[in-house]
């Protein structure tokens, strides 16, 4: 085992002190003089032609500063993958909740009034909710002019259809696997539309300056992608948009990406003589005009041998991505390639399809998109375990991808898989599986990752005069802990205390490009590059302590920020005493490093199917069903993640805990709940519950590492991988305590009890 | 022009004379007024506890309240928390045991622990979950917190 310096050690994050205290800044914090309050008004209609909307009233509204409606917004569409989104409505509208118009006036009360008096004609047009319904040959168009949206080179649309993205993967020839087969399962499963549940809503200030440059604060999760997208939508260089992003960002789980409020807030800006515009979303408007994780239908079958071992998988998955694209084609094609499990599986065929329907729009949540299909597979695997009597830890072990397999559907070959490890651990309490009490189970389900392929980052470490040191980044610290990781490795790298390091916020100006802070991809990618940096910058002290020692630079090595000569230990300097005695009059040391994933199977240089790193995890719920009411307690939960190295246990245990309850919500009770005309019911949190301290379960996390050769010091992610087994390994528990199968998510008590008393 | 409200209250031990609109929200009244950004707002309408304040010592919803109807009360905010520069012990726990993470809740989750604390300076693990239940936190789930919590109990005990 390594002996590092600051790496592994379960230290108290670096922002923790700003937030008990309550200093830390929040987006909604900023504080702007003569601002001005954006809000927006929205459509009541899940699918109509927009007639005529008539601003007059509201123009002459007192306060009033300035409104926009689509016509004036620029004509770019926007959209991660297929471009097909107006940031204000054109012509028609598309979900309940759609921006249709927009004000800006001295404070919120005028706004709020100001919407009231702008007058929107409709003509309502059939919609659809159901997907099923909406890829049917004769389905009304969402999107009549899809055929001519642009896209990047992976997507296919279905020509005339809503189907905006189909993508397939496979191996081998699944009929002659099923074939082959002993006994063949079919199951269907579905998910239902869940809200990420931030605690801080989404809020962008933007403000022109006399010479046009646009400057956004925002809680955005991707600052150089935000840029780069606006830049498009405005039809400007990227030197003309600055995003700044607010030093803290309360919450995000892919929520926070993206376009949403931010184009608008531009608009309004344009019209204000460079006065700023702020948007707060309401905790309703988060709940129907942001988005959501996609609804899903999961049809999966299976060939197996009596022994267990699975010969051919097909998984046809469906993706409800609501009204517009969003990142709902990616999504469905990163769910795809791991929509047959973590398992060897010679004969493979996957059909993703991402579907439009009049709904809130769905897009990135944390897992993206694999929860759904991992929530299929898993829970089909021990009804496949169960009818041939074999255990399901037993059952897993038997099929779990080892050492250089390939990934069933993709070919990939996979290397530091960690899986086995996970699933002996759980398998460590050899009770695991024989609990006798009344009605109560336990399930075990697992499941594997990827990261967005490829994907750069870049950094600047800037070491001071006094051998403190700066980090430049534009990842954002969004509760995941980035700050303290990065810093952690600075420090392992300089071999300096952690409080001698600071981590910059984002500030597209002056921190250097980061793809996003998503997909589990920081500590590899952006660790990544302070690693690099942090050599470059130490070759450059190194240097320049040859020269003052007169000795080769592997002579030389760095301890406690210090620099010996190694024959000579008499012969040291600290990097302060070394900065100063080398540039009297003052100067920084500059270390740039930069990291871009290098993978084969690249389609038009934008994405891979293939992944840097896979995570991999096992998670065994244990539970207590009341037959009498249906109500699911669960009692506990021991999770089990391969995250390659941890850098710090205590951040990574955060991680698995909040992970674990962020799964149990989705899988027993929070649901978006969508009225007949396409409205959400449930959109606060007292009608839409997540889970509160009364409802966690004891929680047992287990970090396994199994080294990356890539990764900073071995380190893979950990973020999404946490909530993805949950709600199999629940609902495999309920079955294993009182024998009823749920394939319907949330798995609610009434499911339950109509369930068992129909058995 | 709307008609004003004189109201006298104390915040964080400092006594202010303030003159203010009717449908002022105690909430915006801190955050806005007197600039102590620490309470946050996350829903609006009492539904997430971050934007809880300690009201002579209980905790509260800071949006459901009129800032018009706390005339002659005394609030403390998370910024009235720590004494001196010497952090409550229960933000020293938050620390120490990784009870914080995104932060947006933090504030409102140390308060209501705060209340319960001075009521009730040994509470059940139970109680302890009966306290928080109001206040919503989507990143830890929970776990850290209520260790955090139980390790300030320990803490204020060794101390007195």
């Amino acid at each position: 085992m390594k002996n590092y310096f600051a790496i592994g050690k379960p230290l108290p994050r670096v922002d923790a002190l700003e937030k008990v205290t309550g200093k830390a800044i929040y987006g909604d914090d900023l504080r702007f003089s003569n601002l001005l309050y954006g809000k927006v008004l929205r459509s009541k209609y899940a699918h109509a032609k927009i007639l005529n909307i008539n601003i007059d009233k509201a123009k002459k509204l007192p306060g009033v500063r300035a409104i926009v409606v689509g016509k004036e917004m620029s004509s770019v569409l926007g959209g991660e993958a297929i471009m097909d989104y107006p940031f204000l409505a054109i012509n028609k509208v598309r979900y309940v909740g759609e921006p249709v118009a927009a004000v800006a006036a001295i404070n919120e009360e005028i706004a709020e009034e100001a919407l009231d008096l702008i007058e929107v004609t409709y003509e309502e047009l059939p919609a659809i909710f159901d997907p099923l319904k909406a890829m049917e040959k004769d389905a009304p168009l969402i999107h009549e002019n899809m055929n001519s949206y642009k896209h990047i080179p992976v997507i296919k649309p279905i020509e005339n259809s809503n189907i905006c993205h189909h993508v397939q993967f496979g191996n081998g020839d699944t009929s002659k696997g099923f074939s082959e087969s002993d006994h063949v399962f079919e199951d269907t499963f579905t998910t239902q539309m869940v809200q990420h549940g931030s605690i801080e809503p989404h809020v962008a200030i933007a403000q022109y300056d006399p010479t046009g440059k646009i400057t956004v604060w925002v809680n955005n999760d991707g600052p150089h992608r935000l840029r780069k997208d606006l830049a498009k939508a405005q039809g400007v260089p990227l030197k003309q948009i600055r995003i700044i992003n607010p030093p803290y960002i309360g919450g995000g789980f892919g929520g926070k990406g993206g376009l949403k409020e931010e184009t608008i807030c531009i608009a309004l800006a344009q019209k204000t003589q460079c006065r700023p515009v702020k948007i707060l979303l309401s905790r309703e408007e988060v709940f129907t005009s942001t988005i959501v994780r996609h609804p899903s239908i999961v049809k999966i079958k299976t060939g197996v041998k009596k022994d267990g071992t699975i010969l051919a998988r097909e998984v046809k998955v469906i993706y409800d991505t609501g009204a517009y694209a969003e990142k709902g084609p990616t999504v469905t094609i990163q769910a795809s390639t791991a929509a047959a499990g973590p398992y060897k599986i010679p004969h493979v065929k996957v059909d993703g399809y991402c579907v439009y329907t009049n709904k809130t729009i769905a897009g990135a949540y944390r897992g993206y998109g694999i929860p759904q299909v991992a929530w299929a597979h898993e829970s089909q695997m021990d009804i496949i375990a169960d009818k041939l009597g074999i255990d399901p830890i037993e059952i897993r072990l038997k099929n779990i991808l080892d050492e250089e397999d390939i990934c069933p559907t993709t070919r990939q070959v996979m290397t530091s898989i960690g899986l086995k490890e996970c699933i002996e651990k759980i398998k460590e309490d050899s009770a695991w599986n024989k609990v006798h009490r009344q009605n109560i189970g336990r399930g075990i389900a697992c499941a594997f990752k990827n990261t967005k392929t490829p994907s750069g980052s870049a950094t600047i470490v800037k070491i001071n005069s006094d051998g403190s040191a700066e980090i430049l980044t534009s990842s954002i610290e969004e509760g995941q802990g980035v700050k303290t990781i990065l810093a952690q490795i600075l420090a392992e790298e300089l071999k300096v205390p952690l409080d001698n390091i600071t981590v910059s916020s984002p500030d597209t100006d002056l921190t250097p490009f980061d793809a996003s802070s998503t997909s589990s991809r920081t500590t590899f990618h952006m660790g990544n590059a302070v690693k690099k940096a942090a050599e470059d910058a130490k070759k450059q002290i190194l240097t320049i302590a040859s020269e003052i020692f007169k000795v080769g630079i592997r002579d030389l090595r760095i301890e406690n920020g210090k620099i010996y000569a190694k024959q000579n230990p008499s012969k040291k300097l600290s990097i302060s005493e070394l900065i100063t005695s080398r540039y009297g009059a003052g100067m920084d040391i500059i270390g740039r490093g930069s990291y871009y994933t290098e993978v084969p199977g690249q389609i038009g240089g934008v994405r891979s199917s293939q992944s840097i790193f896979w995570m991999y995890a096992a998670h065994e719920a244990e539970v207590k069903v009341d037959p009498e009411t249906g109500r699911v307690e669960v009692l506990r939960i021991r999770a089990a993640h391969d995250v390659g190295k941890a850098i710090n246990p205590l951040t990574c245990e955060g991680q698995i805990d909040g992970g674990v309850v962020h799964g149990i919500g989705p899988a027993l009770f929070e649901e978006m709940i969508i009225g007949k005309k396409g409205e959400v019911l449930n959109p606060s949190f007292l009608d839409y519950k997540i889970p509160t301290a009364l409802d966690i379960p004891e929680i047992i996390p287990f970090i396994i590492e199994k080294h990356h050769k890539e990764g900073p010091y071995g380190a893979k992610g950990i973020g999404e991988m946490t909530v993805v087994p949950t709600a199999a390994a629940i609902s495999n528990a309920i079955y294993n305590a009182i024998g009823v199968r749920i394939k319907d998510l949330p798995i609610t008590p009434e499911k339950i009890l109509k369930a068992f008393i129909n058995q | 022009m709307d008609h004003l409200v004189n109201i006298n209250l104390k915040i964080n031990g400092e006594d202010y004379n303030l003159n203010v609109k009717p449908n002022t929200l105690l909430l915006d009244l801190i955050r806005d007024e007197i600039g102590l950004t620490g309470t946050k707002r996350g829903c609006d309408t009492g539904e997430c506890g971050a934007c809880t304040v300690l009201i002579d010592g209980i905790a509260v919803n800071s949006c459901l309240l009129l800032a018009a109807e706390v005339d002659g009360k005394s609030i403390t905010t998370i910024e009235g928390l720590s004494k001196d520069g010497q952090l409550d012990p229960l933000q020293e726990t938050f620390i120490e045991e990784g009870a914080v993470q995104c932060g947006f809740c933090t504030p409102g989750m140390i308060l209501s622990a705060k209340a319960l604390l001075d009521k009730n300076p040994d509470p059940t693990e139970e109680e302890i979950k009966i306290a928080i239940a109001g206040n919503l936190c989507r990143c830890t789930g929970y776990k850290k917190i209520i260790q955090a919590i139980s390790s300030a109990v320990i803490k204020m005990r060794r101390r007195k």
